[in-house]
């Protein structure tokens, strides 16, 4: 079930790269505030915000990515919805709740053919939506661009790809070198995901976050009162949440992926308890399936990336809770990719 | 090139565009696109100008320099630097050529053009080419055509098929207006030069020239000219040969249509002709090898025309070596012409003898083979069965079967699109007992391209069986399909409800097929739900808003009352259905059974349902503003209007929306 692979985290980066990155977003926040009074479109009236947008969305819709200057702007609009986020962002059911994506476009739009065009189905993403797939910049600038249009109809969380460090291992900020020329655009976005909510509270009842529970978190308001606003840390609580995993053995466990532990029944027992939650939602590991239960369904993963890496062959899932809190898991498999040979074969000119 | 011939043309009576200002470029050139009748005045005015003789410049009027001017332009733009300009100024050699009169056309346009013409661009090069084919007028009627051979004959050499062709094209043109003595004296003589020469682009052209010409000419030339076309057929090069072989069959057909009382036959050289035929079919380039298949079939037909048979075993022989040919283009063309081949033979016992040939045809290797032949199956089976009516049963049928599993889709897809024309050549029974199975399980094809033309061609199928079987045995298929597990599959079958519902009418609706379609309302995937929504607007719009009232509104109205409908998917859906309706159907059903229903769903309690409804209350308004304005104004308004007090920032927004989308209506 564990195919995930992200073990290498700790000697991907050293600390004084580190530390440079710590620094530029520092700057860039200060930086950000001042070119957004430059911006010629306004971020206060939302009709011309929205015309905008439109044109983006549509444009990313295609899967085109959208310029270096719109990347900006964009970012810069999504910083100003997700920053007054909570920590535990309350959610509202009926909502379709969907875990990683990681760069696969096509399989994204297949989701939304699947459960719905947002706005009309209200959409909860447990992060990594980057790395790994062909298109992290379409997959991601289409997400931050629905979360500014409809900010009440999409929720979008951090994933432990949402980080600088896992970015420049797993392709993220070689593909944004690729299509842009330069790193500035992965430097944006990067930016951006120190503002991402970490978890979700579903109606009180379903706790939704990337990775899993930590042993220094025994209550939701404990992560109400974390400092989100940085690069995911090495340890501590907000790692553990983006990187933990259930585990079937009881306690806390030291996970193999380096960070991060692996937790047991019983853990999940006593904090959906404490919590008075039904359910603990959660993506960040491969299932065949698309949904697996397990913890006897305290806990369910979530994966909605059909054939990871175009090549796992696992199917993908969202879980659709509704008003009433009935959850229904609709499973898909890969869009038709294009480029496939779905043409049939021509008559050679020179025949006839 | 400024230098050349034409700088004579635009002598004292044309004025340089160098004179003209700016201004007047434009005018005088739209003078000359709209108004093609000012050319003949023109050509007076030019006439008029010559007479007076030599005018300066500066002393014609601003009037006259706007007339004559287009002339000197066009004459300037064929030797413009760019190439689109040379274009479009060829494209109006014609106006030239009126301009300049007969004469001078003759003496310096063509010899201009002579010139310059191989010279340049392809693109300029085959509008000359195509244009001069319209000269004969202009250089002063059909006495003086030949003067337009010199030119052509330059052009025809060229290596590029586009631009030869259009010389070949003009050379034919020209030649119908040619007496006789000029065919003798020039015409024959430049097939000769062409056929001649040692360059393979010359002898394509040649291969082009001998149908104008061919009934015009005496015994003796008709002999030459056929040995000449004869020695092309067995040229060196490949390219000649396929040209000529190419050209074959229409030279036959002439030949033929012209020479087909039994006292003319002689002047036909049937000799010849079968030569060629025989050499074609033995030529070692299966690219040349395949044009055979023509040629034999235009041999055949004039054979049946005629009445004689004693060659034909020879032919069928033939026939035989070429649906047997190891290159799978000369069999590809067998199996694309088969239907015309038998046809063209006459005679059952050739038909039957060709029975295994369609069926190894139908087994070849080579899947474009397969794809031709099944296109045919229908047109030959229709020749067996006349001959023996067992043999498509027994003998293709099964072949057909197989190849409905055959495993390329495009041979499915072809075989698809044909094999319906089978049901009137089998009968009611044969088709239901073999065919309709056949027809099911290709309903079932993961390529929507068969199953398409399956279901487009169902109507023949119809006529055969009648309506009620055809439902009986579609039904399970449809069924079955309706509940795949793929959502791509249902969404194919959805997507040819409305095709079937056009087909095959309301009757072919009944019961459980009206079932079928609401059911994939409630189905998990929001594409198939979307799909049954468009596929129920559609329903309404064919079958009418009695039915609709009846199969679709009453039902999602009863929908209402059951514990679905607590889901939110199961409102926005009704939402959506209702939605669809509204277009389809009159101002009075909006009123009385879509618009009370939608406007409760603005209290709803999921604001995506409540700012559905706010878009949806705007159709409303558009379809009930002439008739119940009072409705809209005292219902629709406020409630939108209410809506826009929200809480949810999305339903204040679509209500903002669509009030003033409502506004602009009242």
């Amino acid at each position: 079930m564990d195919l995930d692979s992200d073990v290498q985290m700790e000697d991907a980066i050293d600390q004084h790269q580190q530390l440079q990155s710590q620094q530029s977003v520092n700057n860039s926040t200060t930086n950000s505030s001042l070119v957004l009074n430059e911006v010629p479109i306004s971020t206060v009236d939302p009709k011309t915000q929205r015309n905008t947008l439109d044109g983006w969305i549509e444009q990313l819709s295609k899967c085109q990515p959208l310029s270096e200057e719109s990347v900006k702007e964009l970012c810069e609009m999504a910083m100003e919805v997700v920053k007054n986020e909570q920590n535990v962002q309350p959610v509202q059911v009926p909502v379709t709740i969907c875990g990683d994506i990681h760069g696969q476009f096509h399989d994204l739009m297949e989701l939304f053919k699947i459960g719905g065009p947002c706005p009309d189905t209200n959409y909860l993403f447990m992060g990594d939506y980057v790395d790994r797939g062909y298109y992290s910049v379409e997959t991601v600038s289409y997400l931050v661009a629905m979360k500014i249009r409809y900010p009440k109809r999409i929720t979008i969380l951090r994933g432990n790809h949402e980080s600088r460090q896992i970015t420049q291992v797993y392709g993220f900020y070689d593909e944004c070198f690729r299509k842009y020329g330069s790193s500035n655009v992965w430097k944006t976005f990067t930016d951006l995901f120190d503002y991402f909510p970490i978890t979700a509270l579903v109606d009180n009842s379903i706790f939704c976050l990337h990775g899993g529970l930590s042993p220094m978190i025994e209550t939701i308001d404990q992560v109400r009162e974390l400092n989100r606003f940085q690069e995911v840390p090495h340890e501590g609580p907000m790692c553990d949440l983006l990187w933990s995993d259930p585990d079937d053995r009881g306690g806390w466990g030291i996970s193999p992926r380096g960070a991060g532990f692996t937790f047991g029944q019983d853990i999940s027992e006593q904090f959906n308890h404490t919590n008075n939650l039904s359910l603990t939602a959660r993506a960040h590991q491969l299932v065949m399936e698309g949904y697996s239960w397990s913890h006897q369904d305290l806990v369910v993963t979530i994966f909605s990336a059909p054939n990871y890496c175009y090549r796992c062959g696992n199917q993908a899932a969202i879980m659709e809770v509704d008003e009433n809190h009935n959850r229904d898991f609709l499973q898909y498999d890969p869009s038709v990719r294009p480029g496939e040979p779905t043409v049939s074969r021509k008559t050679p000119d020179y025949f006839l | 090139m400024p230098d050349s011939s034409i700088g004579d043309i635009s002598d004292t009576s044309f004025v340089p565009p160098s004179h003209i200002e700016s201004s007047d470029l434009s005018t005088s050139n739209d003078n000359i696109n709209n108004n093609n009748d000012n050319i003949n005045n023109l050509k007076t005015q030019i006439e008029t100008e010559k007479n007076e003789t030599q005018n300066s410049d500066q002393s014609m009027s601003q009037a006259q320099v706007e007339e004559l001017y287009p002339i000197a332009l066009l004459m300037d733009e064929l030797r413009h630097d760019d190439v689109a300009s040379r274009v479009q100024a060829m494209k109006r050699l014609d106006t030239i050529a009126i301009a300049l009169g007969p004469e001078r056309t003759r003496n310096e346009l063509i010899p201009f053009l002579e010139d310059v013409i191989p010279e340049d661009e392809d693109e300029v090069i085959a509008i000359a080419a195509e244009e001069l084919g319209k000269f004969v007028p202009f250089v002063g009627g059909p006495q003086f055509a030949t003067i337009l051979i010199p030119v052509l004959e330059k052009v025809s050499a060229c290596e590029e098929p586009i631009v030869r062709e259009k010389a070949v094209d003009s050379l034919n043109q020209i030649s119908s207006a040619l007496s006789n003595d000029q065919i003798t004296d020039d015409f024959i003589p430049l097939i000769n030069r062409l056929a001649k020469e040692r360059w393979f682009s010359l002898h394509i052209a040649a291969t082009g020239l001998f149908k104008s010409i061919i009934i015009k000419v005496t015994k003796q030339e008709r002999l030459d000219l056929m040995k000449s076309y004869s020695d092309l057929i067995h040229d060196d090069s490949p390219m000649v040969r396929k040209a000529a072989g190419k050209e074959l069959p229409e030279l036959i057909d002439i030949l033929c249509n012209h020479f087909d009382t039994p006292e003319k036959l002689d002047e036909l050289n049937w000799n010849l002709i079968t030569n060629m035929y025989e050499s074609l079919v033995n030529d070692n380039q299966d690219s040349v090898k395949f044009l055979s298949v023509d040629v034999l079939i235009s041999i055949l037909k004039f054979l049946k025309k005629i009445n004689e048979t004693t060659q034909i075993n020879d032919l069928f022989t033939s026939l035989m070596t070429l649906i047997n040919d190891p290159s799978w283009r000369v069999r590809y063309m067998v199996a694309d012409r088969f239907d015309s081949l038998t046809n063209n033979f006459n005679d059952e016992k050739y038909t039957l003898k060709l029975v295994p040939n369609i069926i190894s045809l139908m087994k070849d290797n080579e899947a474009e083979v397969r794809k031709a032949i099944s296109k045919q199956l229908p047109g030959f089976a229709k020749l067996v069965n006349n001959a023996d009516n067992s043999i498509v049963l027994q003998e293709i049928v099964p072949v057909v079967n197989q190849l409905s599993l055959d495993e390329s889709e495009n041979v499915r897809s072809a075989l698809a699109s044909e094999i319906t024309g089978l049901a009137p050549i089998l009968g009611k029974d044969a088709t239901i007992e073999y065919l309709l199975p056949i027809f099911v399980e290709m309903l079932k094809d993961e390529f929507s391209d068969v199953r398409l033309n399956i279901i487009s061609n169902l109507q023949i199928v119809n006529e055969v069986i009648g309506i009620q079987l055809l439902s009986e045995s579609l039904m399970p298929a449809i069924t079955a399909l309706a509940h795949d597990k793929l959502w791509r599959v249902r969404l194919a079958i959805i997507q040819q409800i409305p095709l079937l519902a056009e087909q095959l009418g309301i009757s072919f609706f009944d019961e459980s097929l009206g079932q079928l379609c609401m059911e994939w309302l409630w189905d998990p995937v929001y594409s198939i739900r979307e799909a049954a929504v468009l596929n129920l607007q559609k329903l309404t719009k064919y079958f009418g808003e009695e039915w609709s009232k009846d199969e679709i509104i009453n039902k999602i109205l009863e929908k209402r009352n059951t514990k679905d409908f607590d889901n939110f998917i199961c409102r926005i859906t009704c939402l959506f259905t209702f939605d669809h309706l509204i277009s389809v159907v009159d101002a009075e059903t909006v009123k009385e059974y879509l618009y009370p229903f939608i406007n409760d769903l603005t209290d709803d309690k999921v604001p995506n349902i409540r700012f559905n409804a706010a878009k949806s209350l705007y159709k409303v308004a558009k379809s009930l503003a002439s008739n119940y304005k009072d409705i809209v104004l005292q219902e629709v308004k406020p409630t939108l209007e209410k809506l826009t007090d929200d809480e949810d920032d999305d339903v204040r927004y679509f209500a903002q929306e669509n009030l003033v989308k409502v506004e602009k209506l009242l």
